[in-house]
């Protein structure tokens, strides 16, 4: 990520007009409005106050990327939040139902194991072979631990994919705000060398991942790799294997989570790990959205390819005026540019043409996914904080 | 060109249509697609279905349908037999099950109900049909050879013996 | 003898036993077809070599412990032994075959044509040949399935005729992989490829291992 002073100063685009701010906003409000205040959800004291604060928190994001124009630090405010209260909601909840984070066998053989979206791809393989869902949750309501059951998660993860693309990585998944968090933490980048081949990584997880599962007929991925066991739950060691399992995935949270993102500023498990995210560049190719460079405008001053968590611009790519397939269109480089070269685009229209239009129509889309998904989640984790009080 | 830049906006307004039908329509279809595809949990995991059932003194025995694992899966082909409710289980189960069907007592189970449902459970099975395999004094080792209780029932696994 | 009877079952037995052939398989044959250079005949051409020594490690297997009437009975431990040191074999050539990858196209890629192709047949088929015969000699439970049908034919030459048609029916389900031939080779594909050679290698070592140290894993 760039200097703290390079990003407060971008381009200088004059600050929108209070009223015209907030007219932009209402839409948002009215969906946060919808989201939150269903009368059908019978909640609890803690629950309504979380949900008022949370959209709050939501509709005053709206308002600020509106009013500034910047998009990538009020972004990550959100994310951050959905990074850090997920594990107190889900690990609160895991700990009343079971009194531990870690998946007894009796839990997986009633399928009640929670579904996440991560091992998605690697179903995909054996169930076409078998018909078998390779994973101890139930498919149907009634099952898991939020009741959704897997075919809910996986419908809720096609509908928002359909609308975001790859800007799933940067609107809905729950995990990734704890390294936007732990990347924002040093002013400087203390390790900025890095070899750019890494990049492949999330790719080769991925492939060998989706053929170890069809090979042992098990998630391989989450069985052996996925750091994010850390704050959500595990299976329980049983013998030897559990424990190397469990070992591996404390080193690689401690390392690709924590360590490294606050070393290099950089999302590195998501850039260079995570199997789900190369699955879901695939879908960026589907989305409407992209992110171009008008290269009239552009210097090259390479400022967008320092800022970029995920190393999705290159020399290259910068001379043909666009981001690389892992681009998670979280406005980084757009808000870094000094030159306003870097914009939000709509595929198929001209290049820099309207791109304030271009970035309310992704906006819109992308925070109202943001607000029905991930604000959902804030709002679970600051109940649980709130109950202690309210 | 116009004519992509018509196409491109036209997708960016369907993005935005499809944004408000997620909650409302959307994703519940996708749920009931996915869920209408025939798929199933891994019986591995399931225990397959039930097959039929044996009334006993107050209880019954669910006998599900041997579950034969896919490709290279670590477990070996399994029987799963559930013993429910548990409340009607007496303090010592030591009994004889036709497996099977034919008539024929095929394995004898015996295990102890600790009245403390947290408490670990250990099983023996002893083998009295070449199909199946003896198992002392197990818990729950892995998937296809264990006993343990989920909610109110408890679920032996008894592994099959090679053909 | 084995009659066209018996042959046909063969046949079935392979065909039907395709899809877990082609899933015990892929993890090796995948990520190293894209590490090779693209070509439909360079693919085939790798793929004819992986498969005939993977071919031969069946038969010298089946050869073997038929004739030391030990192809179900192997005990345990000598099992373990023997599989533990195939899969740590298997992880090794791997990660040669990894390291050699991209060392061929740091010194070959800016060399003539000619160079490159005997720098990439050095490693290619031989490569290939390796990988394909130690998963040959890795017990999958299709092998078994054959194993344990061929074990009841009348002689050892019923027996390996039986597998070699067995082996024919598993061997239609791997035709498709020569598509990965059409597949642009870039740096980022080989790149790819590489890292989860890497991945699956170590896979197989830590399963290797365990097995050595007397660990039953995995259906051995």
């Amino acid at each position: 990520m760039a200097t703290k002073a390079r990003v407060l100063k971008p381009a200088a685009m004059p600050p929108r007009s209070i009223g015209r701010s907030l007219l932009l906003t209402l839409p948002i409000a009215v969906w946060s409005l919808l989201m939150f205040a269903n009368p059908q959800r019978h909640l609890i004291r803690s629950e309504k106050v979380a949900s008022l604060i949370t959209a709050v928190f939501m509709i005053a994001l709206f308002f600020l990327m509106m009013r500034t124009g910047s998009t990538y630090r009020w972004r990550r405010f959100f994310f951050v939040a959905l990074g850090v209260l997920f594990p107190v909601g889900f690990i609160h909840t895991v700990m009343v139902m079971r009194g531990t984070m870690g998946i007894p066998i009796e839990e997986m053989i009633a399928g009640r194991t929670p579904f996440c979206y991560l091992p998605i791809p690697l179903l995909i393989l054996p169930a076409a072979f078998t018909k078998s869902l390779v994973f101890p949750g139930s498919l149907l309501p009634g099952g898991g631990m939020s009741g959704a059951g897997m075919a809910a998660m996986a419908g809720m993860w096609l509908a928002i994919t359909l609308v975001v693309g790859k800007g799933w990585c940067s609107y809905a998944c729950f995990f990734g705000g704890i390294e936007e968090g732990m990347a924002a933490v040093r002013p400087r980048a203390k390790l900025r060398k890095i070899d750019p081949r890494w990049r492949y990584g999330p790719w080769a997880v991925l492939l060998a991942m989706v053929l170890l599962s069809l090979a042992l007929f098990e998630p391989a991925y989450c069985m052996w790799l996925c750091p994010f066991k850390a704050v959500s739950e595990y299976v329980a060691a049983r013998n030897t294997v559990g424990m190397v399992q469990n070992g591996i995935f404390v080193v690689l949270f401690a390392g690709l989570v924590i360590a490294l993102p606050l070393l290099t500023k950089k999302r590195t498990q998501c850039a260079f790990f995570c199997p789900f995210g190369a699955f879901q560049s695939i879908f960026n190719k589907t989305s409407a959205f992209d992110v171009k460079i008008d290269r009239a405008r552009c210097s090259p001053c390479v400022l967008c390819k320092t800022a970029c968590p995920t190393m999705s611009l290159t020399d290259e790519s910068i001379a043909r005026g666009e981001t690389l397939m892992s681009c998670m269109k979280c406005g980084a480089c757009v808000d870094v540019c000094p030159k306003q070269a870097v914009v939000w685009h709509i595929k198929g229209t001209e290049v820099a043409c309207k791109p304030e239009r271009a970035r309310l129509m992704f906006l819109y889309a992308a925070w109202a996914m943001a607000v029905m998904f991930g604000g959902t989640v804030i709002a679970g984790g600051l109940a649980t904080i709130l109950h202690v009080f309210v | 060109m116009k004519l992509r830049a018509i196409l491109g906006y036209s997708a960016a307004g369907v993005t935005i249509l499809v944004t408000l039908l997620v909650p409302f329509f959307l994703m519940g279809q996708f749920a009931k697609g996915f869920a209408s595809l025939g798929l199933h949990v891994d019986e591995v995991y399931s225990g397959g279905p039930k097959a039929r059932t044996i009334q006993s003194a107050g209880y019954s025995i669910d006998i599900h349908r041997p579950v034969f694992p896919h490709m290279l899966q670590t477990e070996k082909p399994f029987v799963q037999l559930d013993w429910r409710p548990v409340s009607a289980l007496p303090a010592h189960v030591s009994e004889t099950v036709d497996v099977d069907g034919d008539g024929q007592p095929d394995i004898r189970v015996s295990f102890d109900v600790p009245e403390n449902p947290k408490t670990p459970l250990r099983v023996n099975v002893v083998a009295l049909n070449w199909k199946y395999q003896s198992m002392e004094n197990v818990s729950k080792e892995k998937y296809s050879r264990l006993i343990v209780r989920v909610d109110d029932a408890i679920i032996v696994r008894v592994p099959l013996a090679r053909p | 003898m084995a009659t066209p009877l018996i042959l046909g079952e063969a046949l079935a037995l392979g065909l039907a036993s395709g899809p877990a052939c082609m899933a015990s398989c892929g993890p090796v044959l995948v990520p190293s077809l894209l590490a090779e250079r693209a070509g439909l005949r360079l693919n085939a051409g790798f793929l004819s070599a992986f498969l005939g020594a993977r071919f031969l490690g069946y038969l010298l297997f089946a050869a073997v412990a038929w004739g030391l009437g030990v192809l179900l009975v192997l005990p345990q431990a000598q099992r373990l032994l023997l599989f533990g040191v195939v899969h740590v074999l298997l992880a090794g050539v791997l990660l040669w075959y990894a390291y050699a990858a991209g060392h061929t196209c740091a010194q070959s890629c800016a060399h003539s044509e000619l160079v490159r192709i005997s720098v990439t047949k050095k490693r290619g088929l031989p490569g290939a040949a390796a990988l394909g015969f130690l998963t040959g000699v890795s017990l999958c439970p299709p092998f078994v399935a054959a194993g344990v049908r061929a074990a009841g034919l009348g002689s050892v030459a019923a027996a390996l005729l039986f597998f070699a048609v067995f082996f024919v029916g598993t061997s239609i389900w791997f035709v498709p992989f020569v598509g990965l031939g059409c597949v642009a080779r870039n740096e980022a594909v080989t790149t790819v490829a590489r890292m989860a050679m890497v991945l699956i290698a170590l896979y197989y070592a830590y399963l290797g291992f365990v097995m050595l140290m007397g660990r039953r894993v995995h259906g051995y």
